[in-house]
């Protein structure tokens, strides 16, 4: 029984696939450079300046590492559209949407982390994947 | 009561039989049961709203696990009554009622939750550990002591105390190949770059950069931690030791607790300054196969016991 448990343990292991609830761990085990790319939405104005939302309006959700992944997986399967259309449907219920705010757009954006962090310039591209009108409610 | 033997002071042989084929009273799998099962369902009912939410989702369903043997999403009920089950076998199983139905049904519940709540393009982590205790918990006779079965006379009193110690030291071991695996993937994926570059710093920095570009409130502490870029490096090294080291936990004594502050201090690191918590491993319920957890209840503070025992004593 306990060996039948421990080769259970280490077989992800060797054959290199993560899975629930034998895993490999890999989060956060591969090196990582200071310039990363990141999915989200954001709101924009007129102008075309954008303002962050939040975790509940972005991914009816309060883990980041969830709301990161569906989008992650929206942008991936060509689904971008859908997902912008359910994040400006509640965006048009939320209190902190900015006055200005027109439009939700699902974004991919590259940032120097470091610099981002330490609260300076950091946006090195963005590549817009889908864009919505915010309607009121 | 007199003093069971560890899992480290069994009289059993040495070697690898000292961790699997060792012997311990039925009251402390009890606790550990007790402990596990506190800690699932407090656990449940804070994610209940996340796990209920999942009922909403269409797209991106990916299996993993047990849920890879599904094509898609399960109906909305049959979610909300696997939950429901679930919580319900939890509350039996933490108090060791109808133990030897609901407490495999209460492990197997977890199992399809998580793995299904793993199966929308997000793998987690933070529920392997306890899952599988519960699952080496819950298919061993854990309530055979101090449970609502024990008092229906619903126990075999004829158990070996191998019975109640095998699952201990199961659940022991596999604590410390789980942190042996985390240590190593970082050498496999990472390898020593790992330890020596800004790895660890940049890991930091994208953790509390996703959050605020999500629309959350990344840790204070992180602005300050990515200036210090000389620590992370030597910060890494300790990870990647500590890790690896977890199986002198099944030493026992001064060295299982040390090890077992040295692996808390990693998570609490990462929770303060990724503001990524692992609940199981910093509640230390995570650690409890290490320990004589029954000692939490036979040696309970005078104000826990009843007045009448603390005047006869």
């Amino acid at each position: 029984m306990t060996a039948g448990a421990v080769a259970a343990l280490v077989a992800p292991v060797v054959l290199d696939r993560d899975s629930f609830p034998l895993s490999t761990y890999p989060m956060y085990s591969r090196t990582r450079g200071d310039a990363v790319t990141f999915v989200t939405a954001q709101a924009v104005d007129a102008d075309g300046s954008a303002s962050a939302l939040n975790l509940r309006v972005i991914g009816n959700s309060d883990d980041p590492l969830i709301v990161a992944g569906e989008l992650r997986s929206a942008v991936r399967d060509d689904r971008a559209d859908i997902r912008c259309a359910e994040i400006a449907d509640r965006a048009g219920s939320w209190d902190g949407l900015p006055a200005d705010a027109v439009a939700i757009e699902v974004v991919t954006e590259r940032h120097d982390v470091v610099a981002q962090v330490s609260g300076a310039a950091s946006l090195l591209d963005r590549t817009v994947h889908a864009r919505c009108e915010i309607e009121a409610p | 009561m007199t003093a069971a033997p560890t899992v480290h002071e069994s009289a059993a042989p040495p070697g690898l039989w000292r961790v699997v084929d060792v012997q311990a009273p039925p009251e402390r799998l009890a606790m550990l049961r007790i402990l596990t099962g506190a800690f699932a369902v407090v656990y449940l009912t804070i994610r209940l709203p996340a796990f209920a939410r999942l009922a909403d989702r269409e797209f991106g369903f990916d299996g993993v696990g047990v849920a890879s043997a599904l094509t898609g999403p399960v109906p909305d009920g049959m979610l909300v009554a696997l939950i429901g089950v679930t919580f319900v076998a939890g509350l039996a199983y933490t108090a060791g009622w109808q133990y030897r139905w609901l407490a495999p049904a209460f492990a197997l519940g977890c199992l399809a939750l998580g793995s299904y709540r793993g199966s929308w393009g997000q793998l987690l982590h933070f529920e392997n550990l306890f899952v599988l205790h519960l699952l080496v918990v819950g298919l061993a006779p854990a309530a055979d002591a101090w449970s609502l079965d024990a008092r229906a006379g619903r126990r075999r009193a004829d158990r070996e105390p191998t019975s109640y110690g095998w699952p201990i030291a199961l659940a022991a071991l596999i604590v410390v190949i789980t942190y042996v695996i985390t240590g190593l993937a970082k050498l496999r994926y990472g390898g020593f770059t790992w330890i020596v570059g800004d790895t660890l710093r940049n890991h930091v920095a994208y953790a509390a950069a996703r959050l605020d570009l999500l629309g959350g409130d990344p840790s204070p502490l992180a602005r300050l931690g990515v200036r210090a870029a000389w620590a992370w490096p030597f910060a890494a090294a300790a990870a990647v030791v500590v890790e690896l080291a977890a199986p002198v936990a099944l030493i026992g004594g001064r060295v299982r607790t040390a090890w077992v502050c040295a692996i808390w201090m990693l998570h609490a690191g990462i929770l303060a300054f990724m503001f990524i918590g692992f609940p199981y491993p910093l509640t230390l319920v995570a650690f409890a196969p290490f320990y004589r957890v029954e000692r939490l209840w036979v040696e309970r503070p005078g104000w826990l016991r009843p007045a009448r025992a603390q005047s006869v004593e």
